[in-house]
């Protein structure tokens, strides 16, 4: 048991007049307790007003990703004592608008996921009363790319997306990559074409932030690094 | 359709163009260090420089590095400032006056290379 302090970032858009600020409380934290614990604590005991996403609390929706101590992470998967200070300090994720407290508007993160056609593609018709098959080779290639849960930290931690807010971002880029390297997949063209756009692609700095901040230790960057090839192998080819 | 039809980029080309000259330059830039500072027995002077410098092959090494680094450093600049520059008029702007520095300094280096003469 340990007493920690949680220097929340608090914002309400009824009270434009305050602006940003920051609140804390403080809690009994005990071994196994996640900042989602935490979070839920404050808000059921000391301030009903305190307002963050939350959903299945075990890591598969992405709906409670934050700025925990400086680095995006899901408060769900994140345990208070393994930070390892008395103060821990939760911000809403960088870059995007925040619409109160901890809950931002993911708006910019639907765009880019739209603009690649986040879903199969197929020109031929499946084969006659069967599933599209794919040996276990082919399906061993979208491991690392298909485990995205769309929680926005990566996007958030991009330098590319806070200076060009149109920016598609590296969830969208590692997205359209799942599907072009899927072998059942036909329409590499349709995912490929928004990516080669002033907003696309060739904003990427190859700088990994998205890497360090994916909590689902996915890789954009290396999605992006193909995409690219690819995007090159069929202008010159 | 496209994400947005009217900022279409054609970055492949150029980015594959950066990855290609990066390795000229490097590989133009190791041998300048090889045949300056390890392999060149004569004193490092003017005149040891300048007889290398005048030959054809050296002006055309001179004149091919100075093309591409130019080009190399320029779309690396507009690639930097373009994440900060959105409104349209800016951009043409910023891209012509990069595309004139680079034309500028490319006549005035290739003129300097090609002119150069020394000794006999």
């Amino acid at each position: 048991m340990a007493m920690i302090t949680f220097r929340i970032n608090r914002y309400n858009p009824d009270d434009e007049r305050r602006g940003h600020y920051v609140q804390e409380y403080q809690l009994d934290v005990e071994k196994g307790t996640t900042l989602l614990d935490a979070l839920n604590e404050i808000k059921w005991k000391q301030d009903g007003t305190l307002t963050f996403r939350r959903s299945c609390r075990s890591g598969i929706c992405g709906s409670c990703a934050m700025t925990i101590n400086g680095v995006n992470n899901l408060a769900c998967e994140t345990q208070v004592l393994g930070l390892g200070n008395s103060t821990v300090t939760v911000e809403p994720m960088r870059g995007y608008p925040v619409i109160k407290d901890l809950v931002v508007s993911l708006d910019p993160l639907v765009r880019g996921i739209l603009a690649v056609k986040p879903y199969m593609i197929t020109h031929s018709p499946p084969p006659s009363d069967q599933e599209r098959l794919q040996s276990p080779e082919e399906r061993e290639k979208i491991d690392g790319l298909y485990e995205c849960i769309l929680c926005g930290s990566c996007t958030s931690s991009c330098p590319s997306f806070w200076a060009d807010k149109e920016y598609i971002g590296p969830h969208a880029f590692l997205k359209a990559y799942r599907f072009i390297a899927d072998s059942r997949d036909e329409g590499s063209r349709e995912h490929l074409e928004a990516l080669d756009d002033r907003h696309g692609l060739w904003r990427c700095h190859t700088i990994f932030n998205c890497v360090e901040a994916c909590p689902k230790d996915l890789n954009p960057t290396k999605a992006i690094s193909e995409l690219k090839k690819e995007l090159v192998r069929r202008k010159l080819g | 359709m496209r994400y947005n039809e009217t900022t279409r980029s054609g970055g492949a080309l150029w980015w594959f163009f950066q990855r290609l000259s990066g390795l000229y330059l490097a590989i133009v830039l190791f041998t300048h260090v090889l045949v300056l500072h390890v392999l060149m027995k004569d004193e490092l002077a003017y005149g040891s420089i300048a007889d290398r410098v005048a030959t054809p092959l050296w002006k055309t090494i001179n004149i091919s590095f100075l093309v591409v680094a130019l080009m190399h450093g320029l779309y690396g600049l507009w690639i930097v400032l373009g994440d900060y520059i959105h409104r349209q008029w800016m951009r043409i702007l910023i891209w012509c006056a990069i595309a004139v520095i680079g034309l500028v300094f490319t006549i005035y280096g290739a003129l300097t290379m090609i002119l150069f003469q020394y000794g006999g």
